[in-house]
């Protein structure tokens, strides 16, 4: 045997693109025929420190028997060579009686035609893959010459176990990745949560190859209807076993499993893993998932890492569903919002309405002086019976009750008197200006904003304030037929005789008012609109006038308007107000 | 008192017909005027003791008429009557010399023309 050669044919080997037991197994053949061994095996180290007798050179005749038990690391020749990472040899005279986990008589029976064995352990510096055995019935003596050559090539079988692991490793972590990260789509999109279910469990199934799975989600977290779905058929057998899982799952807020066993028709028996974990989010539990999967039956050590797999699911799902809860309460909030901020617009509207309702009483009044009167007038000119008086009493009594209801309405219309308060100005614009957001009449038109943020309170019935503002800011809208800019600046001044005032001012670009009507726009009934009350503007001026301010304008014929709101700052000193 | 001469302003007919009737029961003489405008042109060919000049007009509104008539005539005596009282107590900033509420009671009305006449 020329070494070189032998080492060269076995890295060929090694290095090519075979897959791992090819490989590894042409490797056991070079080893037997280049060096003599009737026997070349090796065990691998599994995940459960346990060794598995795994490949074989051709003509081996021992691995039928070894392959039926597996041994521990640390017993027999085999785990010790395991345990402590250096090689033995023997040969048929001081071969110790334990070869591997067992004494067992087969074994015993067979060795006794080999003359030399060499127990070789796979390993790098820090891990061992396990354990390479040969036996020769026709050799004697090993050279120390073969034993440096035997480490050699041990070293590269550990080398093609341990690329090998790696390559499994990584090749299931990726697909794990890609499980988390096709789950982390579907989690973040909008999908309806049964949708969401039945999305999760398929992606699961299909990185788990999993029987079946099952979620459940509790609906009291989100709205009504069934939250469960279930991919694939539970096995009746297994119904129990589910729902005991499931509770003891719930109860402990821990992952628990299960392994089961069934029989199929050629009473094979087949084993499956039930898992359930909580879907928790904090101390809460959302949910539960359910997973079975069947164990392969040749994979010894399944089982023992994959638990970890269904948590990542399960905390992926969580932060789905916290998402998904946050998307409900937010949308609630929205709705709450958008409901809250239709009854605000509703109430500005209804300070307007009163302006309306102003007027509508202003129509029924008329006539009802007319009827009212006129009946008086009859009343005066006949002669009447009893019957006849009572009658024009009637209509009478009924005039002046309707015209008492009338006055009261307005009463009620003009003024809920509400204390005033301190105000910030700009903040009451802002809150003014938001009621347009979303109004469609307001898309073309810019507000520009110049606030002094260091402006003071003012002393005032907000409401009414903000009354006077959403009537010039809607003129002031109306003006440019709802396209152009409106500026709003706020100010302090002081005027010379030492009063200070806030002075809002709002600017249109709409082209200035026509100066025959400038006169009278605070007229109560003026109005240019053909809708118009004519009552928007006089109210605004009664309402500032009443505030100890007043209403200035600047007009600019052909550029626009620009109304000045004077408010005069006012000082609480002991709850009185004063100027 | 037939000598005691009246324009009752109102675009509504029946109100005017209303005042004049019971005006006139009063002893009054009595004209009308549709509107603001035709308040002034009757005011400046005729001279009235009193004018009853409602506020919301077409043509022109009664303030507007009211500072018309006050300009060329600052003694004519001028009664604001509107069926909208919210500005009863603004009248003062107008240059009207008094503010009655339209009711179909018009004994306010007609007290109000009396102290006026009066003093």
């Amino acid at each position: 045997m020329n070494p070189v050669e032998f080492l060269g044919n076995i890295i060929e080997v090694s290095h090519s693109n075979l897959e791992i037991s090819s490989r590894i197994n042409a490797i056991l053949n070079i080893i037997s025929y280049n060096m003599d061994f009737d026997e070349v095996i090796v065990f691998t180290s599994d995940n459960d420190k346990r060794l598995t007798c795994k490949y074989k050179n051709q003509k081996s005749v021992l691995f039928d028997v070894l392959d039926k038990y597996r041994c521990h690391i640390g017993e027999g020749i085999i785990g010790s060579v395991a345990q402590k990472r250096t090689p033995q040899y023997f040969n048929d005279k001081n071969m110790p009686p334990r070869f591997g986990c067992l004494f067992y008589s087969e074994i015993d029976r067979l060795l006794e035609k080999y003359k030399i064995f060499a127990f070789i352990p796979l390993s790098d510096d820090s891990y061992i893959y396990g354990v390479l055995v040969l036996c020769s019935r026709s050799r004697h003596i090993l050279m120390d010459a073969e034993k440096i050559l035997l480490s050699i090539v041990s070293r590269e079988i550990g080398g093609v176990l341990r690329t090998n692991d790696l390559l499994l490793s990584s090749k299931k972590r990726i697909s794990e990745l890609a499980t988390l990260s096709e789950l982390g789509k579907v989690l973040t999109s909008n999908l309806e949560l049964q949708m969401l279910l039945k999305d999760i469990a398929l992606i699961i199934a299909r990185a788990l190859n999993a029987l079946f799975i099952t979620i459940k989600i509790d609906n009291t977290f989100f709205a009504a209807g069934p939250h469960k779905y279930t991919y694939g058929n539970i096995y009746p057998q297994f119904e129990h076993y589910v729902n005991n899982l499931e509770q003891k799952a719930v109860q402990d807020k821990k992952t628990v499993s299960l392994i089961n066993q069934l029989h199929d028709e050629n009473d094979v028996s087949i084993k499956y893993i039930l898992r359930s974990t909580p879907i928790m989010s904090k101390d809460k539990v959302l949910g539960i998932i359910t997973i079975c999967e069947r164990i392969p039956q040749k994979d010894n050590a399944y089982g023992q890492n994959e638990g970890y797999l269904i948590n990542n699911f399960a905390s992926y799902i969580t932060n789905g569903l916290e998402n998904i809860l946050l998307n409900i309460k937010l949308k609630d909030i929205i709705k709450e919002l958008n409901s809250a901020q239709k009854r605000i617009i509703e109430q500005e509207k209804f300070k307007c309405l009163g302006e309306m309702t102003a007027n509508i009483a202003h129509e029924i009044r008329n006539p009802l002086v007319v009827i009212g009167g006129f009946t008086k007038r009859l009343a005066k000119k006949l002669h009447m019976n009893q019957t006849e008086s009572k009658y024009i009493d009637i209509i009478t009594n009924e005039v002046s009750r309707l015209e008492a209801i009338l006055n009261d309405v307005l009463n009620y219309v003009k003024d809920t008197p509400a204390p005033f308060e301190s105000c910030k100005i700009n903040d009451c614009i802002d809150e003014v200006l938001y009621l347009f957001s979303t109004d469609t009449a307001w898309s073309n038109t810019q507000i520009l904003k110049d606030y002094d943020n260091n402006l003071p309170s003012v002393i005032c019935d907000m409401q009414q304030i903000k009354q006077v503002l959403i009537n010039i800011i809607i003129n002031a809208n109306e003006a440019m037929d709802g396209k152009g800019t409106i500026t709003i600046k706020t100010e302090k001044t002081e005027e010379a005789n030492g009063r200070q005032y806030v002075v809002v001012s709002i600017a249109d670009s709409g082209g200035g008012i026509d100066p025959s009507d400038i006169n009278n726009i605070f007229n109560p009934f003026f109005t240019t609109k053909e809708r118009g009350t004519g009552l928007g503007l006089a109210i605004s001026n009664k309402i500032i006038l009443n505030h100890g301010g007043k209403i200035e304008i600047e007009n600019v014929v052909g550029k626009g308007a620009k109304f000045f709101i004077y408010l005069p700052v006012k000082t609480i000193k002991n709850g009185e107000v004063s100027i | 008192m037939n000598d005691v001469k009246i324009l009752i302003v109102d675009d509504e007919e029946n109100i005017r017909f209303l005042f004049k009737e019971e005006l006139e029961e009063e002893g009054y003489s009595v004209e009308t005027a549709t509107n603001g405008l035709e308040a002034i042109k009757k005011a400046k060919e005729t001279k009235y003791d009193l004018i009853v000049m409602d506020i919301k007009m077409p043509g022109m509104d009664g303030i507007q008429a009211l500072n018309e008539i006050k300009n060329f005539n600052k003694e004519q005596m001028v009664i604001l009557c509107s069926a909208y009282g919210e500005f009863k107590q603004d009248f003062s900033s107008w240059i009207s010399d008094a503010y009655v509420v339209k009711s179909s009671d018009t004994s306010e009305l007609k007290q109000t023309i009396k102290s006026m006449l009066t003093t």
